[in-house]
C-alpha cells in the first residue's frame, strides 16, 4: 500500500507529488530531501522512516523516485512499483530526465493515477495502460544538434551513439501511434564484464553479464523473428559442432518470446509491444572464449630518493580494427585523487592490437617495504564499442509483415566494465 | 496578484466552448497540483466540466476532483449525479470510472450512494467493473468505517469470482477490511490457488502473502519430526517430483493435499519478472515447506541480485537472515556474493554479512583469501566489516582460528590507522577464547600503545593487558607507566580502561605498582568527567582496604580478576527470522506499523473438509485442462540435460487480459468421436478459447475422452496427420490410460491457417485407430482483441470497399435488446466487445488467430427489430463466412 508518491529532482525540486490516501502532512516532502541529503556515503538506505512514515526511494535518471507508506507493506513491491515507473515514464516520455518530467507533468499524472488506485497498485503492464492513457508527451525539440552529444545506447552512457541514429531511442512511444512517426526498431546486446585478474597474473574470475533488448517503436508489428549464432549454446552438457562455439551458463527470456524455433535454429520470435523491453538475459562464469580484452604488466619499485614508482604496462588484446587505425599516442591524462588515495589514468581512446604505457612517479612519507604491499588493486572501467565478449551476435532480424514504408532496424553491441581488478 | 489574474485566464478557458482551450487550461491546473501548488479556487469552474464529451478533458477533470472534493465537500455534491449516470453507462470503461472517482471523493455524506454503488457494480457483468468494484471496498471503509459489515458481504461474494481480474483486487480488500475473517477463505482456496499463475502480477505478491498467513493458520508445521538443527540440505534441483514426496516421508507427518497444492501452484512463479512476486514466492516456501525444498528458492534470489541496486539490497537482507537458518540452501552459490568494487558499500557489508555465514570448514580457505584483497579497499566502513567478518569466521570456527588470528596480527603493522584500530578490537575478542596460547600476541600489541591512537584500540589493548597481565608480568606494569603519563590526554574510554589496568595490577603484582595507582587514582579523581571520577573513587575503596570499607573489599580480586566468558561474535540478523521475511519490519529490524506477525503453525490441524467446495462435473473437467496445460507447457520447454535454462512461464499477460474482458459464454462442443464407432471409446471436443499458449497462432481445441467401455483404453495419441499446406497440429501429450468409465481431458493446438478446411488426423489407442477430423467454424479462428472505440473507428475507416459486407436483417423476436445481440455474436465467434458511446450500435473486434487481420463487427438496430450487419475484414473469404454464421446467429 503506498500512500504517497513524488518525484524529486537531484536538487530537491517538487517535480510530481500524489497523495494516494490523504492526511500527509504537506512538508513530507521536505522531511525527505532533508534526510536524504543529510546522509553521507555513496547511498543513503533504500528505507528511511519519519515517525510512522517509511520513505522508500530509488534513484534513476538522476531523480529521486519515493513513495510513502505507513502500514507494513513489502518493500519489494514498492521497490519494483518505482523502478516500473520509472521504466514506464521513460517510455512515455522517451528519456528519463528532469527536463522530460517536468514537461509531461499531465501525462505522468495519468499514469500515476491508472497505475496506482487508493494506493493499491493495479497494472504496469504497457500493453492495458495504453488503453487508458490519454495524452499526449511533448518532448523536447527532438533533432537539436545540442543533444547529440548526450544522447546514449539506451540503458547505457556511452561513447557509440554518435553511431547511433541521434533522437534514436528518446523518443515517447505513442506519439509515434498517432504521427506515424519513422518505423525504427533497435536490437541491442549489452554486456558487463566482471574480471578479477590475480597479482600473478592469472585469471581468478570472469563473469560476463548480459543482455538483448529491443526498443520497438512500429505501430503494426506483429512478429519479428531475431537469429542468433547458429553454434550458440546453453550449459556446459550442450556442444555443437566444433570450433568455436558461442556458449552461456545460464538464459531466460521475457515471457513473451516464442522459443519454438529456439531449439533447433537458436531464432526468437515475439511479437514486440511498444516500448523497451528485455527479451534475453544470460550470464557466463570463468569461461571465456577470447582473450581478455585487457591485460595490465604492472611493476612497482622504490628509487633511491624515496619515491614510489608504478611502471604500468597496459595491453589491448581485442582485434586491430584496420591499419589505417592511428596509432600515436591517444588524449591521456593521469591525475592523483588525494581523498580516495588513487591515481587516476584517462584514456581517450585505445586501439586493439596495441600497448600503452605510464609511469607514475609518488612521494610517499615514510614509505617502508611493508607499505609497498598496500598498492593496489588496479580497477579498470572501459566500454568496447561493437563487441561483445561471449562472441554472441544477431545474424539476422526479420519483420513480418514487411513494413509498409521506410522502416529502419539498427543491431548495436557494446561490451561494459562492471567492475574489472587487476589485484597487485 | 499576479496568480489571481493567470487563474482568470484559467477559468475563462475553462468556460469556453472548444476543447482544446480547456485541454489547455486543465492540463497547466494538473501541473499545478503535482508540483504541490494549490488550484482550489478554480474549484467551481473545473467542475462545470465534469461532463464534457472530451474524454481527455473528463480525465484531467476526475484528477482535478478526486484532488479537491476533500475541501470543498458541498461544490463536490454537484459532480455526484453524473456519475451516478456514469454507472449506467453501457460501456464498462465509462461505468469503471465513475465508479472509481465516486469512490475516491472523500465526501460522507455520499456513503450511502457509494456503498449502493459498490454492491451494484459488484454483480456487473464486466469483470472489470467488478475488479473496480474491489478496490473500492478499501476507500470506503476508510471513510467511513461503520459499512464494515456490509462490505464484508461484498467481499465474500466478490472472493466467489472466478476471473483472475477480480481476485487480485479483492484479496487487498480482504487484507484491509477484514484480514481476521479467514473463514471466508476456506471455500475459495482451491481456487485461488489454481488461479494464481493467471493473476496480475501485483495481484499474485498480495494473494501469495495472505496465502502464506492462511497456510499458517490450517495447516500442521511439515518440518515438525525433524526438529535441532538438520542442516540436511537439498541442492535445489528443480525437478523434485511431488509424487516421490509420499514415500520419502517415512515419518507419520502427512502433508495436507491442500498445502502441497498451495507449493506445487506458487513455484512456477519463481521465474516471475518481477521481483516481488520471487520474494513472495520466496518468503512462502521459507515459512511453509519442508526443509528438504527450501533450496529451490536460492536459486531465484541469488537471480535477483543482477537487478538494481535498491533490490538487491532488499535481497541481501533477506538472504543474510535465511543463509543462517538455512546455510546449505546458499551454498552452491557462494560465488554469486563476492564483492564488486563497484558495489555501494551498503551492499558489500550485506554480502560481507552473508560471506560469513555460509563459512564453514570446506569453504573458509577461499573466503579467506577474499577476505585479504578487501582489506585493501578505499572504503573503510568495508575494510572494518571485512575485519570483523574475519573475527566471526574464526569464532565460528575453529580451525582457523590460528591463521585468522596471524593474519590480523599482521594487519597490526598495516599503515592505515583505522585497520589497526579495527583489528585490534577483533584480536582482543579472539584472545579472549584462549589467551594462555598467545601471551606473544599480548605482547606484540602492548608495544602498539605508543603508536595507535584511535581511542577504542587503545581501550582494547590496555583491557587486554590487564586481563592477562599474569601472562605479560614484566611488560604489564611498565604499561601502565606510560598510561599513568599521559593519563590526562587520554580519551575517556581509555582513561577508564587505565584505571581499571591500575586495579587489576594493584591486585595481582602491589609490589611494583602501588605507587603507580595510587597516582592514577588521584589523577581521575580530579577528572572532568563524574564516572570516571566515580569510577576512581568505587575502586579506591575496593581494593585499598580502610577501615570504612566493608566486606567487599575482600571479594576484589573475585570481582576484577573473575574469568569472564569469552565473547560470541553474533550475526546481527541472527534472530531477525522472527519478522515474516520480505516484510517491512524484516528490513528494519522493528516493528511497522501495521505489521501482523506470521500465527504460529497449530497443534492439531484443523478440519481439512472446510475447503472442500461442490463442483459441478464440467467445471471439475475445466479444472483438470489448465492443470494438465501447465504442466505440458513446462515439459516440452525445458531443454535437454540443461537445468540451468531456465524458461519463465509464458503468462501472457495482455491474453488474460482480453479474454476476461469479453464476456463469457458458454462453449459449444461438437462430436468428434461417437460412442458405438469408438467401440466404447467417444470424444467431444470444444474450441476452448483460451490462448494456446505453446503456440499463440495455434487454435487450442480442448477434447474430452469418455471411456464406457468394460477395458480400460491405453496410449490415447494423435497419428498420421493430413493437413493443407501450411496447417500445423501441436498434438496433445499422450494419455497413457483411460481407466473404464472414467474421463479425461487434453487440448490440442490447431493452426487453421485462417481457412476453415478441416484437420484429418487419426486418434490412436493400444488397439485401434479411427479417423477422425476437426472443422472450425468460422468465428473460432479469431481471437479478440481490445480497441477503444476511436481506433475501432480509424481501423475500420481502413478496410472499406471491397474488405466491407454489410446485410440487412431483421432480428429474431428475443434477440432485441443489447445483451442478446452481445450474448450471441460473442457465441458466434471469439470476439470481444468494443466500448460504443451509442446505444444504437454495437461492435466487436477480433484479429484471426493466424495472421492476425482484423475482424470488425458492426450491428446497428433500427425500429422493430430491423438491423444491420456491418462486417470488416482484410481476407474476403473470412469476412463472407462470417456475415453468414452471425446472421444465422441473429435471426434464429
Amino acid at each position: 500500500m503506498i500512500s504517497q508518491v513524488f518525484i524529486l529532482s537531484s536538487k530537491g525540486d517538487h517535480l510530481i507529488y500524489k497523495d494516494f490516501r490523504g492526511g500527509a502532512g504537506n512538508d513530507i516532502v521536505s522531511i525527505f530531501y532533508e534526510k536524504v541529503t543529510a546522509l553521507t556515503g555513496d547511498q543513503p538506505p533504500v528505507v528511511m522512516n519519519h515517525k510512522d512514515i517509511y520513505f522508500v526511494h530509488i534513484r534513476q535518471g538522476g531523480l529521486y523516485w519515493v513513495a510513502t507508506t505507513t502500514a507494513g507493506s513489502s518493500p519489494f513491491t514498492i521497490t519494483e512499483f518505482l523502478n516500473r515507473l520509472a521504466a514506464l515514464v521513460k517510455d512515455y516520455c522517451g528519456s528519463l530526465s528532469e527536463k522530460s518530467v517536468q514537461m509531461n507533468f499531465a501525462l505522468i499524472y495519468e499514469l500515476l493515477d491508472e497505475i496506482v488506485d487508493y494506493g493499491y497498485i493495479q497494472t504496469t503492464s504497457s500493453d492495458v495502460l495504453k488503453n487508458f492513457i490519454q495524452t499526449e508527451a511533448v518532448t523536447s525539440r527532438p533533432f537539436s544538434l545540442f543533444d547529440l552529444s548526450n544522447v546514449g545506447l539506451f540503458g547505457a552512457e556511452t561513447q557509440q551513439s554518435k553511431v547511433a541514429p541521434s533522437s534514436a531511442a528518446t523518443r515517447p512511444i505513442q506519439s509515434s501511434r498517432e504521427q506515424g512517426g519513422k518505423s525504427e526498431i533497435f536490437v541491442d546486446v549489452i554486456e558487463r564484464m566482471t574480471v578479477v585478474i590475480g597479482s600473478n597474473g592469472l585469471l581468478m574470475k570472469a563473469d560476463v553479464e548480459g543482455e538483448i533488448r529491443v526498443k520497438c517503436y512500429m505501430p503494426s508489428c506483429s512478429e519479428m523473428r531475431i537469429g542468433l549464432n547458429e553454434e550458440f549454446s546453453i550449459g556446459k552438457s550442450q556442444l555443437r559442432g566444433y570450433g568455436a562455439a558461442v556458449r552461456v551458463d545460464e538464459c531466460s527470456f521475457h515471457q513473451a518470446v516464442r522459443l519454438d524455433e529456439f531449439d533447433s535454429h537458436r531464432i526468437l520470435r515475439l511479437c514486440p509491444s511498444q516500448g523497451e523491453q528485455t527479451v534475453m538475459q544470460y550470464q557466463l562464469s570463468d569461461d571465456l572464449p577470447s582473450a581478455l580484452p585487457f591485460r595490465l604488466f604492472p611493476t612497482i619499485e622504490r628509487d633511491n630518493g624515496g619515491r614510489l614508482l608504478m611502471y604500468m604496462k597496459l595491453r589491448c588484446d581485442l582485434p586491430p580494427k584496420s591499419l589505417s587505425q592511428e596509432l600515436s599516442s591517444p588524449d591521456q591524462s593521469a591525475e592523483l585523487k588525494p581523498q580516495s588515495r588513487a591515481v587516476v589514468w584517462k584514456i581517450a581512446r585505445f586501439a586493439g592490437g596495441t600497448q600503452l604505457s605510464a609511469l607514475f612517479k609518488l612521494e610517499v612519507p615514510s614509505l617502508s617495504s611493508a607499505s609497498m604491499l598496500e598498492v593496489g588493486p588496479v580497477g579498470l572501467s572501459f566500454e568496447l564499442p561493437k563487441i561483445t565478449a561471449t562472441g554472441l551476435q544477431i545474424r539476422f532480424l526479420r519483420l513480418s509483415p514487411i513494413q509498409p514504408g521506410p522502416s529502419q532496424r539498427w543491431v548495436r553491441y557494446v561490451t561494459h566494465s562492471d567492475s574489472y581488478t587487476i589485484r597487485i | 496578484m499576479f496568480s489571481s489574474h493567470r487563474h482568470d485566464d484559467l477559468k475563462e478557458m475553462l468556460d469556453s466552448n472548444k476543447d482544446s482551450l480547456k485541454l489547455e487550461a486543465m492540463k497547466r491546473i494538473v501541473a499545478m497540483i503535482a508540483r504541490g501548488k494549490n488550484a482550489s479556487d478554480l474549484f467551481p469552474a473545473v467542475v462545470k466540466n465534469v461532463a464534457c464529451k472530451n474524454i481527455e478533458v473528463k480525465k484531467l477533470v476526475y484528477v482535478y476532483l478526486v484532488r479537491y472534493a476533500e475541501e470543498q465537500q458541498d461544490l463536490a455534491l454537484l459532480s455526484i449525479s453524473t456519475f451516478q449516470r456514469g454507472l449506467k453507462d453501457p460501456n464498462q470503461l465509462i461505468r469503471a470510472s465513475a465508479l472509481r472517482v465516486l469512490s475516491s471523493i472523500r465526501v460522507t455524506i455520499i456513503v450511502p450512494i457509494m456503498m449502493l454503488a459498490i454492491k451494484e457494480a459488484a454483480s456487473d457483468m464486466s469483470p472489470y467493473v467488478r475488479k473496480t468494484a474491489a478496490h473500492a471496498i478499501p476507500k470506503l471503509y476508510s471513510l467511513d468505517p461503520e459499512q464494515k459489515d456490509q462490505l464484508i458481504e461484498v467481499i465474500e461474494k466478490l472472493l466467489a469470482d472466478k476471473t483472475t481480474l477480480v481476485a487480485g483486487s479483492v484479496v487487498m480488500a480482504f487484507e484491509e477490511v477484514c484480514p481476521e475473517r479467514i473463514d471466508l477463505i476456506h471455500k475459495n482456496y482451491r481456487k485461488l490457488c489454481n488461479l494464481l499463475i493467471d493473476v496480475e502480477e501485483w495481484g499474485q505478491v498480495v494473494i501469495i502473502n495472505m496465502l502464506t498467513r492462511y497456510a499458517r493458520t490450517q495447516f500442521l508445521n511439515p518440518n515438525i519430526n525433524e526438529g535441532g538443527s538438520g542442516d540436511k540440505t537439498f541442492y535445489g534441483s528443480d525437478e523434485d517430483e511431488d509424487e516421490d514426496e509420499e514415500e520419502k516421508e517415512k515419518k507419520p507427518y502427512v502433508m495436507d493435499p491442500d498445502h502441497r497444492l498451495l507449493l506445487r501452484n506458487t513455484k512456477p512463479l519463481l521465474q516471475s519478472r518481477n521481483a516481488a512476486v520471487v520474494m513472495a514466492v520466496a518468503q512462502l516456501y521459507f515459512h511453509l515447506a519442508p526443509k528438504a525444498e527450501v533450496g529451490v528458492i536460492a536459486k531465484a534470489l541469488v537471480r535477483l541480485l543482477r537487478s538494481h541496486s535498491e533490490v538487491q539490497y532488499v535481497v541481501l537482507q533477506n538472504v543474510a537472515t535465511m543463509s543462517i537458518k538455512r546455510r546449505g540452501m546458499f551454498e552452491p552459490y557462494l560465488k554469486s556474493f563476492y564483492i564488486r568494487s563497484t558495489d555501494p558499500t551498503q551492499i558489500k557489508v550485506l554480502k560481507l554479512e552473508v560471506l560469513t555465514n555460509l563459512a564453514n570448514e570446506t569453504n573458509i580457505s577461499t573466503i579467506l583469501r577474499e577476505f585479504q584483497t578487501y582489506i585493501k579497499s578505499m572504503d573503510k566502513d568495508f575494510v572494518a566489516a571485512t575485519i570483523q567478518a574475519i573475527g566471526r569466521c574464526a569464532t565460528n570456527i575453529s580451525e582457523v582460528r590460528d591463521t585468522c588470528l596471524n593474519g590480523l596480527v599482521q594487519l597490526l603493522s598495516n599503515r592505515d590507522e583505522l585497520v589497526v584500530a579495527e583489528s585490534v578490537v577483533v584480536i582482543k575478542k579472539l584472545l579472549q577464547m584462549q589467551p594462555e596460547k598467545h601471551s606473544d600476541i599480548i605482547k606484540h600489541m602492548a608495544k602498539l600503545t605508543d603508536n595507535i591512537q584511535v581511542p577504542m584500540a587503545r581501550a582494547s589493548i590496555l583491557w587486554l593487558i590487564g586481563e592477562y597481565c599474569e601472562h605479560v608480568p614484566k611488560i604489564a606494569p611498565d604499561v601502565l607507566r606510560k598510561m599513568a603519563k599521559s593519563f590526562t590526554n587520554e580519551e575517556d574510554i581509555v582513561k577508564l580502561q587505565i584505571i581499571n589496568l591500575a586495579a587489576k595490577l594493584y591486585l595481582t603484582n602491589s609490589k611494583q605498582t602501588k605507587l603507580l595507582t595510587q597516582y592514577v587514582l588521584n589523577l581521575a579523581k580530579y577528572d572532568q568527567n563524574y564516572d570516571i571520577r566515580d569510577r576512581a573513587r568505587f575502586i579506591r575503596q575496593l581494593i585499598v582496604p580502610t577501615e570504612k570499607s566493608g566486606a567487599l573489599s575482600k571479594y576484589a580480586k573475585k570481582l576484577f580478576l573473575a574469568l569472564k566468558p569469552a565473547p560470541v561474535l553474533e550475526s546481527p540478523f541472527k534472530d531477525r527470522d522472527h519478522f515474516q521475511l520480505g516484510s517491512l519490519s524484516h528490513l528494519l529490524n522493528a516493528k511497522a506499523g501495521g505489521y501482523q506477525e506470521l500465527p504460529d503453525w497449530p497443534e492439531a490441524a484443523p478440519d481439512p473438509s472446510v475447503r472442500n467446495v461442490e463442483v459441478k462435473e464440467s467445471v471439475r473437467a475445466v479444472g483438470t485442462v489448465t492443470h494438465r496445460d501447465t504442466g505440458a507447457l513446462w515439459g516440452p520447454q525445458r531443454m535437454e540435460g540443461s537445468e540451468s535454462c531456465s524458461f519463465p512461464r509464458a503468462v501472457p499477460q495482455r491474453g488474460v487480459f482480453l479474454q476476461t474482458i469479453a464476456p463469457s459464454s458458454a462453449l459449444k462442443s461438437y462430436e468428434l468421436l461417437h460412442r458405438i464407432t469408438g467401440e466404447g471409446l467417444s470424444v467431444e471436443y470444444c474450441f476452448s478459447r483460451q490462448p494456446f499458449s505453446p503456440d499463440a497462432n495455434m487454435v487450442a481445441v480442448q477434447m474430452q475422452f469418455t471411456n464406457s467401455a468394460s477395458s480400460d483404453t491405453k496410449n490415447l495419441h494423435i497419428e498420421d496427420v493430413k493437413l493443407q499446406s501450411g496447417m500445423r497440429v501441436k498434438e496433445f501429450p499422450e494419455i497413457e490410460l483411460l481407466p473404464a468409465g472414467e474421463t479425461a481431458t487434453a487440448v490440442m493446438g490447431i493452426d487453421f491457417c485462417d481457412s476453415t478446411q478441416a484437420a484429418n488426423f487419426q486418434l490412436c489407442t493400444h488397439t485401434r485407430k479411427f479417423f477422425v477430423s476437426i472443422q472450425p467454424p468460422v468465428g473460432e479462428l479469431m481471437r479478440p482483441v481490445f480497441l477503444t472505440e476511436n481506433e475501432f473507428k480509424k481501423e475500420q475507416g481502413q478496410l472499406m470497399g471491397m474488405n466491407e459486407i454489410t446485410e440487412k436483417l431483421t432480428l429474431d423476436v428475443k434477440c432485441r435488446n443489447e445483451h442478446a445481440i452481445v450474448q450471441r455474436v460473442t457465441t458466434a465467434a471469439n470476439l470481444s466487445r468494443v466500448p460504443c458511446g451509442s446505444d444504437k450500435e454495437c461492435r466487436f473486434a477480433g484479429r484471426t488467430v493466424t495472421s492476425g487481420s482484423l475482424v470488425l463487427v458492426t450491428v446497428a438496430t433500427k425500429e422493430e427489430g430491423a438491423a444491420q450487419l456491418t462486417v470488416n475484414c482484410e481476407k474476403m473469404v473470412i469476412g463472407t463466412m462470417l456475415v453468414k454464421d452471425i446472421l444465422q446467429a441473429l435471426t434464429q
